[in-house]
């Protein structure tokens, strides 16, 4: 069923205000801390009210200020799962299961709980406290208990933000198998951007109360709209230019940073000749040229030469920072660790770059 | 030795108590859930026998429901029911006193219920009612009952309000706390002592009770 809303509500220092279309599918809505993620959880389900709006499930009229609808929470039908979970902390795993389906008959309450155990992996705890288990169990019952009372619309906030590394690596993908199993229109509140890359489908990148861009993860990923979004995505590399001209399918920008930067424009954007634009790399599309290398046509664009400054590991990739031409801009470059030992790179050594055209993006 | 007291002061303290949770647990619940204009107000209205004094206290009762107020006239001449001098009076003053030792220890557990529990329950398409019942009350029953445990002492304690509307008639309003009053202004020493000595102990077991309620599992 799908999920419509547009939502408005002003809170101290920010006001929110929204709208989103969902299909049966699962969204990320990916943003920072405080940007009003959860609250729009709150409204959708009614726990909070907005101060205007809409929100409707498969065109039912569930809130609108207009016309003054607003259902009970109790009778949307929207699952919800918290982000530490809400177990009741006196009922067992069976008990939490059952207690939105406790009308029923005892053998399809056994039936249906039965089959989420299985599903969720909990067969076995079903007579547990909650306090007698893991963060990972205690997420996997949460989400039988909402799913046992065939919610509408599934809500899930931060589900996997309280859990070790690996319980959530596990989690997420065990959260695709159950989204394909119970295909339900789904929003997942995250700001782990990983998180958001693995389970989203689509993603809407939510700041400041207001949604900065919706579109596919790739979109999303390497093609932002905003500076803010490249930003949220982790692009790092964002510079500021003046387009000076254009040659068949690429733009011509003159950076104060990096000087004359050539980038493929998809489409033929409308950019005009003199407008200021920001331009964006992410730093593992940066190419490092070894230094024996006769350069090709494929890498004749946008050479830079520079400086490393600081090298940092992170497991399985380092991070570089590249000093760039005069101004001293730093360009952020991730690689994989045997690169790094292949070509011996290391700080303070003079390093030559690319930046592939179709990798440079535009931000208009 | 007379024991009347002590049964009056059982029967006194059992029937307050019923008030005192039946219409405390309504204010608790309402005080901890609910936001509404004049809750500070009904806040220090509810504490207040806990700093007002007992003969302060037993006066605004007599005003209230003695034979000179309208309350009190009604009570009487349309329900034939006096409360001033009769044991009534002295469940009256018990209740009075006793209720904020509930509604404060009542409140916190109800408030110890967090919203995100109670809005697990509304999206799973409960009925308010039916949470109250099996999140809401489950999970305070602690607080509720270490709350009914000292209210109830307090009014097998209660003394002056009593003194003051109900009196100090021997075999009809005299309870334990007046009796042993009475006896010492007789320089009856061992009816004193007796009596202060079960009072002692059902004090010191009273204590020991709620304690132990309010150490939980959840």
């Amino acid at each position: 069923m799908s999920l419509n809303f547009e939502l408005k509500k002003r809170l101290q220092g920010f006001s929110i205000d929204v709208g989103l279309r969902i299909d049966e599918e699962l969204m990320v809505l990916f943003g920072p801390s405080g940007a009003g993620k959860t609250m729009i959880l709150k409204m959708i389900s009614g726990i909070v009210s907005p101060d205007e709006g809409v929100v409707e499930v498969a065109s039912a009229r569930l809130f609108d200020s207009k016309s003054g609808i607003d259902l009970p929470i109790r009778s949307r039908r929207i699952g919800y799962v918290f982000q530490d979970y809400a177990l009741f902390p006196h009922k067992t795993v069976f008990g939490n299961i059952s207690y939105g389906i406790d009308y029923l008959e005892d053998s399809e309450i056994k039936r249906r709980v039965g089959e989420l155990l299985e599903i969720m992996r909990l067969t076995g705890l079903e007579n547990r406290y909650p306090h007698e288990l893991s963060g990972g169990q205690k997420q996997r019952t949460a989400l039988a208990r909402t799913l046992a009372a065939s919610p509408r619309v599934l809500l899930l906030d931060e589900p996997f933000s309280a859990l070790d590394y690996q319980v959530r690596e596990k989690l997420r993908s065990d959260l695709l198998n159950i989204h394909k199993l119970y295909p339900i229109t789904t929003i997942l509140v995250t700001h782990d951007l990983e998180e958001a890359f693995m389970l989203g489908k689509r993603i809407a990148v939510i700041n400041n109360g207001k949604i900065e861009q919706t579109g596919s993860r790739e979109d999303v990923f390497y093609r932002p709209r905003t500076r803010n979004v490249a930003r949220f995505m982790g692009v790092k590399n964002i510079f500021s230019g003046t387009v000076a001209g254009f040659d068949s399918a690429h733009t011509i920008i003159q950076s104060r940073d990096l000087g004359t930067i050539k980038a493929h424009t998809p489409g033929g954007a409308a950019l005009g000749v003199g407008k200021e634009v920001s331009f964006c790399i992410r730093p593992e599309e940066v190419i490092v040229i070894r230094p024996d290398k006769v350069l090709d046509n494929r890498v004749q664009d946008n050479l830079f030469e520079g400086e490393i400054i600081e090298t940092t590991g992170k497991g399985s990739t380092h991070t570089m920072y590249l000093k760039i031409g005069s101004g001293g801009a730093l360009l952020k470059i991730e690689l994989p660790n045997f690169v790094l030992r292949k070509l011996a790179l290391a700080t303070g050594k003079r390093i030559r770059i690319s930046l592939k055209k179709e990798d440079v993006w535009i931000i208009p | 030795m007379d024991f009347f007291p002590l049964y009056l002061t059982i029967k006194v303290s059992f029937a307050a108590t019923v008030f005192t949770v039946a219409i405390g647990l309504v204010i608790a619940w309402t005080m901890a859930k609910k936001e509404f204009f004049g809750k500070d107000i009904l806040d220090v209205v509810v504490m207040q026998s806990l700093v007002i004094p007992p003969t302060v206290l037993g006066y605004y009762l007599l005003a209230l429901l003695g034979k000179s107020s309208p309350l009190g006239r009604f009570l009487e001449d349309a329900l034939g029911f006096q409360i001033v001098f009769t044991w009534k009076g002295a469940v009256v003053a018990a209740f009075v006193s006793s209720l904020p030792l509930f509604v404060k220890p009542a409140r916190a557990a109800f408030e110890g219920v967090g919203a995100e529990l109670e809005n697990a329950a509304r999206l799973l398409g409960k009925s308010e009612i039916y949470i109250i019942r099996t999140v809401t009350l489950p999970l305070a029953w602690r607080g509720i009952l270490a709350g009914t445990v000292m209210s109830f002492a307090r009014a097998t304690g209660e003394f002056g309000a009593t003194l003051m509307i109900a009196g100090n008639i021997p075999g009809l309003t005299q309870t334990m706390p007046v009796a042993i009053y009475d006896a010492v202004q007789r320089a009856d020493d061992y009816t004193a002592n007796i009596l202060v000595g079960l009072i002692t102990l059902f004090s010191f077991t009273v204590l020991y009770l709620a304690g132990r309620f309010t150490r939980g599992r959840f």
